[in-house]
């Protein structure tokens, strides 16, 4: 289980890792730069810089967990990551600032097509349902298996791979997780269509529209492989790494697609960015605008619908008790 | 397949977002690219791909509605109507015409843009007001 949670760690600093090279050519650290920015000194040595931290964070974050002796191990394992993260967050913000003097402001005009023709979703939106067809398979497989399923299961296991909690067969502890499943997914999937019809027309549009998808996806295959597990016996290593087989191609496809020079960055004003993560321009109608730490998309926090949208993951995260047993 | 009519807004001009919103769409509306009938897209998609609020387009709207361009009806969104020219005194517009090309000009030739250039554009701009 060790190296199993290892791996979950290199893996996130790869992710953190591979950071800068996430965003458009003309970001960098949330900074807008000029296209060929990177390639100077500043902005190779800013790179360098922040990949240096992240490297040193998971290798101690790794030797800690290898090293941990078993009665501090469940409280290593929970704070490592939170140690990556806040490890990157404040490298991120490091380099941010060191570059803010280099930033420049994207100015362009923007366009708007005089047609009243409604705006068609692409093909793939349909495949925003098979998360639920999933969910709803792995529920009637249970229902038609319901006398295989134990009468008491475990639905957790602590960081020596050993269960420390438990469910019975009743239909709150064998549903729950698809139920808990569906009702991300729903969040998820609504979070597509109000990014796809609350931003701007441009082929990253798509590519947004895709990712959210996909990982709309990898929340219904997970809850799945979890409630199925108690009959089909999957080891805790597999679920684990399970989100990786989608994540993985995932993020190399949407670091290729949002990385091709389809349309110039989309202008948004630089003193919008509240600490150039967060978006807030009550003059700007659109609910997603471009991200500028990363991949994808990011929330208008002046548009209410945005608060509405994070009013229900707060909802959706506060049933989880109620859900699951 | 005819090109769709687009609109154009710079946030870096200086012009107030109303006022490009309007001049954009009276330019569609004149050369006819906009005809009677033709339904104009919402106000919330317009506001979204511009970046602007949506009361800033409403207002765009209800401007040229109050020219007669435009009927805006509850329900049916912003139509473009057909529109009665109205008469206007020989000469009364004409100094104020020149003083507004004159600017433009002016405002072009300090930014850097040749003069043979802006003669060509009049001249392009002369025949295209003649056919219509």
């Amino acid at each position: 289980m060790r190296l199993v949670l290892c791996t979950v760690y290199v893996f996130m600093g790869a992710l953190l890792f591979a950071l800068p090279n996430m965003t458009r050519r003309e970001i960098l650290f949330a900074v807008p730069v000029p296209p060929d920015f990177r390639e100077g000194r500043e902005g190779r040595r800013a790179i360098r810089m922040f990949r240096l931290v992240m490297v040193a964070v998971v290798v101690a974050a790794a030797g800690a967990l290898l090293l941990s002796p078993d009665g501090l191990l469940n409280t290593t394992a929970a704070a490592m990551p939170i140690a990556i993260l806040l490890a990157g967050g404040i490298a991120f913000r490091w380099q941010n600032r060191t570059l803010a003097a280099a930033a420049v402001q994207f100015t362009r005009p923007r366009d708007a097509e005089m047609t009243a023709e409604p705006e068609n979703l692409p093909w793939f939106a349909w495949l925003g349902a098979g998360p639920f067809v999933i969910l709803a398979a792995a529920a009637t497989w249970l229902y038609l298996h319901w006398d295989r399923i134990p009468a008491r299961f475990p639905v957790h296991v602590d960081a020596r791979g050993q269960a420390n909690r438990w469910a019975e067969r009743t239909t709150k502890g064998v549903y729950g997780p698809l139920f808990f499943g569906a009702e991300i997914c729903a969040w998820f999937l609504a979070m597509a269509l109000a990014g796809w019809f609350g931003s701007r027309r441009s082929r990253s549009r798509s590519v947004m529209l895709g990712g959210m998808i996909a990982v709309e996806y990898l929340v219904g295959l997970l809850n799945a492989l979890i409630s199925v597990q108690s009959l089909f016996g999957i080891p805790v290593w597999a679920i684990a790494l399970s989100p990786m087989v989608i994540l993985v191609p995932l993020i190399i496809v949407m670091t290729n697609k949002m990385g091709e020079p389809w349309e110039p960055m989309d202008p948004t004003p630089n003193e919008c960015w509240k600490g150039d993560i967060f978006y807030y321009n009550p003059n700007d109608a659109a609910l997603f605008v471009e991200k500028r730490d990363g991949l994808g998309y990011t929330l208008n926090f002046a548009n209410h619908g945005s608060w509405m949208l994070l009013l229900a993951l707060a909802l959706v995260i506060a049933s989880a008790p109620f859900a699951i047993a | 397949m005819a090109q769709i009519p687009r609109i154009r807004f710079d946030p870096a001009s200086g012009i107030p977002a109303v006022r490009q919103i309007v001049d954009n769409l009276r330019v569609l509306l004149v050369e006819g690219q906009l005809v009677p009938g033709t339904t104009l897209p919402s106000v919330r998609r317009v506001a979204i791909e511009l970046g602007v609020h949506f009361n800033t387009v409403a207002g765009a709207y209800r401007q040229l509605a109050a020219e007669g361009w435009l009927d805006l009806k509850h329900g049916r969104g912003a139509v473009v109507v057909p529109r009665i020219v109205p008469a206007v005194a020989n000469g009364a517009w004409n100094a104020d015409f020149r003083n507004r090309l004159r600017g433009v000009v002016a405002q072009l030739r300090a930014e850097g843009v040749p003069t043979a250039s802006i003669a060509d554009e009049l001249r392009a701009m002369a025949k295209v007001v003649t056919r219509s």
